[in-house]
């Protein structure tokens, strides 16, 4: 028998009235192609306007949608119905966040946190000049921090990591993998600044290796090997008279 | 990301914001937690084992006379335990060397089963070796 409605549990939380998140359950159309994110716009359109979340390409490029679908941090537009027939779906906001409304969480430590480690190119004085045109790369050179630059900022790695709840200080997966990017890539000149943030308080060494910020990334990206890899070379830089490996 | 940032920064100055606390059973929220949960509370039979481990070897400096191993079903059963336990830390810390141990040769880096295979390899010559030597130190 083909099922026609499913159940959607999810949090509301308004400042205003409430003193604690708590639980509302929507019974919704069921179709086979349908995502999470289809169905908080049907309950949004057709049956509750007030339900707040974040959501922009519905293609798994901007990172905007992520929550905790049935206990694990997904994107909720990546993330089908049909996987937890015959429901219901428990929608939450991600963990490790303050909750602002509904499910819309409070991202400032996160952008904070990833302004700390610079994540961008910084050229020194003997890189080639904008006017010189192209700083060409190899694809050898590319591949050392493709990887790594597919992340996107959708910050599952931070509701995966207990290490983020116990320490919210921690800079946490996403942005020591994007220091280790452009620590990887050769038009950077930065890597010892970046080093200094990353092997500092509060950085690699809080992280106790769980993985799970690998395992829920929706974009393939390995926080925890550049975590590890970090910890590898920033002891190697300290125990070799030549500072290591770049 | 720069419009999201906003419109968050914006929220959190006007509005209350919940805070959620970890519980005491977060671990049990997913698979992945329990298996990390339970290697690192492994280390603590290991620790345990390695203490009495080295109060044997305190014990020899009386001779053969004062050396009196643990010989009972339980602390056997106890070892085997442990003996389990020390192999699945070799083995997560040993299948992930070839990830993160990146050793360059010129303009490319040391293949990670090399590395991993390395690792392996060097585990099993230093078991061997440790072996024969308690062996041939008992035969004597």
């Amino acid at each position: 028998m083909a099922v026609e409605t499913i159940q959607l549990s999810i949090t509301r939380y308004d400042p205003a009235v409430d003193q604690a998140p708590r639980q509302q359950t929507y019974e919704i159309p069921y179709q086979d192609d349908m995502v999470v994110l289809d169905a908080l716009n049907w309950i949004k359109t057709h049956l509750d306007g007030s339900v707040n979340y974040r959501w922009s390409c519905r293609m798994g490029i901007c990172g905007s949608c992520g929550m905790n679908v049935n206990g694990t941090p997904r994107l909720g537009c990546s993330v089908f119905l049909r996987d937890y027939l015959p429901g219901p779906v428990v929608v939450e906001p991600l963990p490790n966040f303050p909750v602002i409304r509904d499910l819309v969480i409070d991202m400032t430590s996160f952008m904070e946190k990833l302004a700390s480690v610079k994540p961008w190119v910084i050229s020194n004085d003997h890189a080639p000049a904008l006017a010189a045109g192209e700083h060409r790369q190899t694809p050898a050179q590319v591949e050392q921090y493709r990887q790594f630059s597919m992340c996107i900022n959708c910050m599952l790695c931070y509701a995966a990591c207990p290490v983020i709840a116990i320490e919210p200080h921690f800079v946490g997966p996403a942005a020591i993998a994007l220091a280790r990017r452009y620590d990887l890539d050769s038009r950077d000149h930065a890597g010892e600044e970046r080093l200094r943030t990353v092997t500092g308080s509060d950085a690699i060494w809080d992280c106790s290796f769980v993985g799970e910020c690998s395992a829920v990334c929706p974009k393939g990206v390995d926080p925890a090997k550049a975590i590890q890899q970090t910890k590898f070379e920033s002891t190697l830089g300290m125990l070799l008279p030549w500072g290591g490996f770049k | 990301m720069g419009r999201l940032q906003i419109a968050a920064s914006d929220a959190h100055e006007g509005t209350r914001t919940y805070a959620p606390r970890l519980g005491g059973t977060w671990f049990l929220r997913s698979r992945g937690y329990i298996r990390y949960v339970l290697r690192e509370f492994s280390a603590v039979p290991i620790a345990v084992w390695m203490l009495w481990f080295l109060v044997e070897i305190a014990r020899l400096k009386d001779g053969p006379k004062g050396y009196h191993p643990h010989m009972s079903p339980a602390f056997v059963v106890f070892s085997i335990v442990c003996l389990a336990f020390a192999l699945w830390h070799s083995y997560t810390f040993l299948s992930f060397s070839g990830l993160i141990m990146r050793i360059p040769i010129g303009d490319r880096f040391v293949p990670a089963n090399f590395v991993r295979g390395g690792a392996y390899t060097l585990l099993l010559v230093v078991s061997v070796l440790i072996g024969w030597l308690l062996v041939w130190g008992g035969a004597r």
